[in-house]
């Protein structure tokens, strides 16, 4: 039930908008009165005055709450008391917000990945870098790498991947209220973020938010929705990765041992509360943990040169003993903070630096090398959206499973600095 | 006597608004048949597709409906073309990628809610055709609008939908006869399948238009979306 006090805003707030749309000579109509019919307004004023309420009100899906029902003040004010009524009570205590916050789990509706269009054999791009053949598939592991083909870009993949999961979970672009996303190849404006915005077709309230980490963007971007989705500031997260190497590491610009790692990619994810989700089955966000160790911050640096160049500093080896070193000390926390065996695990959603890390990393976790997906074997490593791609192929390897299938998912990430992040996914 | 290919019918309350295309010469050009009395009709028996005899005299219609003309005589139809063959003239006939030469004049936004608009003495026709990078139909408050990107990237939200197929499609799937929760089956099938049939289809294509002068100022509508909905997707929801 309102309060006195939020039924005075809403009717502030309704006059107000309803003067504006149709002038300020209009008296207030009765609550029952019918504004189309009886011409008050026609129905493009009537749509223009709901999307100016939902703006001012916050209550984002008003015009959804309104269909089939008379275009009165009175349902307005029916549909802002039933949107009351679903939000979390808000509170100034502390600890009731705590409880709050540990009331309302991010959800993970739907989730998607795409990669380049073009599969590229890893001798194609040995010769290409001037390497040995055979070079990336032996000291690395990588077969083939996916790379972006003409038309394609950190845009195209980033909403293709985020469309789908759209689809996948039947939600609208316009249910969206905040899009988060992650590249570390896209550095122009408009921002990616924002440019998804346009291109998803997203209401114009919904939020863009880019976020950075390289490819510890994800978990970044994890993090930051749940927080908006548990504060009870949303109920609908798209968070992005998209990445697009092929277009900055060519060969002369950067070395083949460091250039010849990359593919291309993207992944989406939809959060959402339990409040609004549907999904059976569906994994919610747990924890996340970050950190910087800092004394790894030499071992990779990527900076524009001066000329426009791009001046890379990789000490592959360096970067290899801190990449398992970090990734292992990151899975051994996720398993102390939650409880959970890593033996028990539906598998680990990893940044997969190359794929010969994996198999060491597999091997000092004492765990199969099955519990870790494909993705840099076959596409190359993916920035951002490698640890994307690979929960994407765990929660659909899950959602394939029997109900007892759904074990947790571990994730775990590293970016330049070095960066590191870890958490987990339990099945609601 | 003109042949007209018919491209578009809109719904305006309770009556019909009829454009379609006329050649001259080597140029195909939007063409809005009106009565003598009136600029909608209100029995129009006739479909998209449909290529139609018909008088049409030259009338000085407020700016920007320059496409009116004056229907001097009955219609009769002299055959029929399939809708990609339509869009394939449509995409002939006025066409614009960008938001400022959609009408050729600049767009306004309505700073007091939503809709876009044009100022009647700027804008240089009343029709024009585009492409989409991607397009999403709604259900505000019994209303359809549309949002969509231009290939420009420039986005247009809120659009009423007055194409006729489309409305009596949603009409057709929210009548009461087809059971229940009809609403959110409906906009579960405009959030999912309804975006994979359209922006697949070869010929999606889509018309924007400008509504006549009211209180001075012309709004944006989607007048046409190609592909027409199909009766059999009613099963699909």
């Amino acid at each position: 039930m309102a309060s006195s006090t939020e039924d005075d805003r809403w009717r502030r707030l309704v006059e107000e908008c309803f003067r504006r749309e149709a002038g300020s000579q209009v008296s207030i109509p009765d609550p029952m009165q019918d504004l189309i019919e009886s011409g008050v307004l026609d129905s493009m004023g009537w749509v223009s005055l709901l999307r100016a309420l939902e703006s001012a009100s916050g209550v984002s899906d008003l015009g959804a709450l309104l269909t089939q029902r008379a275009a009165s003040f009175g349902s307005i004010f029916q549909a802002f008391q039933e949107a009351q009524a679903d939000k979390p009570a808000s509170t100034s205590d502390f600890s009731q917000m705590r409880q709050t916050f540990t009331r309302i789990p991010a959800i993970i509706a739907s989730s998607s990945a795409a990669v380049g269009s073009r599969t590229i054999p890893s001798e194609d791009v040995d010769w290409a870098f001037g390497m040995q053949p055979g070079k990336l598939r032996l000291r690395a592991g990588i077969e083939s790498l996916a790379y972006a083909a003409e038309g394609e870009n950190e845009l195209t993949l980033g909403a293709r991947a985020a469309q789908e999961s759209l689809h996948a979970a039947a939600c609208g672009a316009q249910e969206l209220d905040w899009i988060i996303a992650t590249s570390e190849t896209h550095h122009g404006y408009p921002s990616l973020a924002s440019q998804l915005h346009s291109q998803l077709l997203a209401r114009e309230t919904c939020g863009a938010l880019d976020v950075g980490g390289a490819c510890l963007g994800l978990l970044n971007g994890f993090s930051v929705a749940q927080a908006l989705l548990s504060g009870g500031q949303a109920r609908t997260i798209m968070v992005v990765t998209s990445d697009v190497h092929s277009h900055i590491f060519k060969p002369g610009s950067v070395a083949g041992e460091l250039g010849g790692l990359f593919g291309d990619g993207a992944s989406a994810f939809l959060l959402r509360t339990v409040r609004t989700t549907a999904t059976r089955h569906a994994y919610a966000l747990g924890q996340f943990f970050f950190g910087c160790a800092g004394q790894y911050a030499g071992a990779i640096r990527v900076a524009p040169g001066q000329d426009g160049s791009l001046e890379a500093h990789f000490d592959g080896e360096a970067l290899s003993r801190a990449a398992i070193t970090r990734l292992e000390k990151v899975v051994r926390e996720a398993e102390l903070r939650s409880g959970i065996a890593r033996s028990s695990l539906q598998g680990l959603a990893t940044h997969q630096p190359n794929p010969r890390l994996i198999k060491l990393l597999a091997k000092q976790l004492g765990l199969p090398q099955s519990k870790f997906p494909i993705v840099a074997q076959t596409c190359g490593n993916l920035g951002s959206s490698t640890c994307g791609a690979a929960l994407d192929a765990l929660l659909h390897s899950a959602q394939s499973a029997q109900a007892e299938g759904h074990r947790p998912i571990f994730m775990a990430s590293l970016g330049p600095g070095l960066l590191f992040g870890g958490g987990w996914l339990v099945s609601t | 006597m003109t042949k007209l290919l018919i491209t578009e019918i809109t719904r305006m309350g309770p009556a019909f608004c009829v454009i379609g295309l006329q050649r001259e010469g080597k140029k195909i050009r939007s063409v809005r048949p009106v009565s003598a009395t009136a600029n909608s009709w209100l029995h129009f028996p006739f479909h998209r597709g449909d290529v139609l005899h018909c008088e049409l005299a030259p009338f000085s219609g407020a700016k920007p409906h320059i496409e009116d003309r004056v229907s001097t005589s009955g219609f009769q139809k002299e055959s029929a073309v399939s809708e990609p063959e339509i869009v394939a003239y449509l995409r002939k006939a006025e066409i614009a990628d960008s938001l400022s030469g959609l009408f050729d004049c600049s767009l306004h936004e309505n700073k007091n809610g939503s809709g876009l608009f044009a100022m009647p003495l700027q804008a240089k026709r009343s029709v024009c055709g585009t492409q989409t990078r991607n397009l999403r139909l709604e259900l505000c408050a019994n209303e359809l609008r549309a949002t969509l990107a231009l290939s420009s990237g420039e986005v247009l939200r809120d659009l009423p939908v007055v194409d006729r197929d489309w409305r009596n499609f949603i009409e057709a799937a929210l009548s009461e006869g087809r059971g229940a929760n009809r609403v959110a089956r409906l906009e579960r099938f405009l959030n999912s399948q309804f975006h994979y049939k359209i922006l697949s289809c070869p010929h999606h294509f889509i018309r924007l238009g400008l509504t006549r002068p009211y209180h001075d100022l012309c709004w944006l509508m989607l007048d046409t979306l190609f592909p027409l909905p199909k009766h059999e997707w009613l099963e699909e929801f």
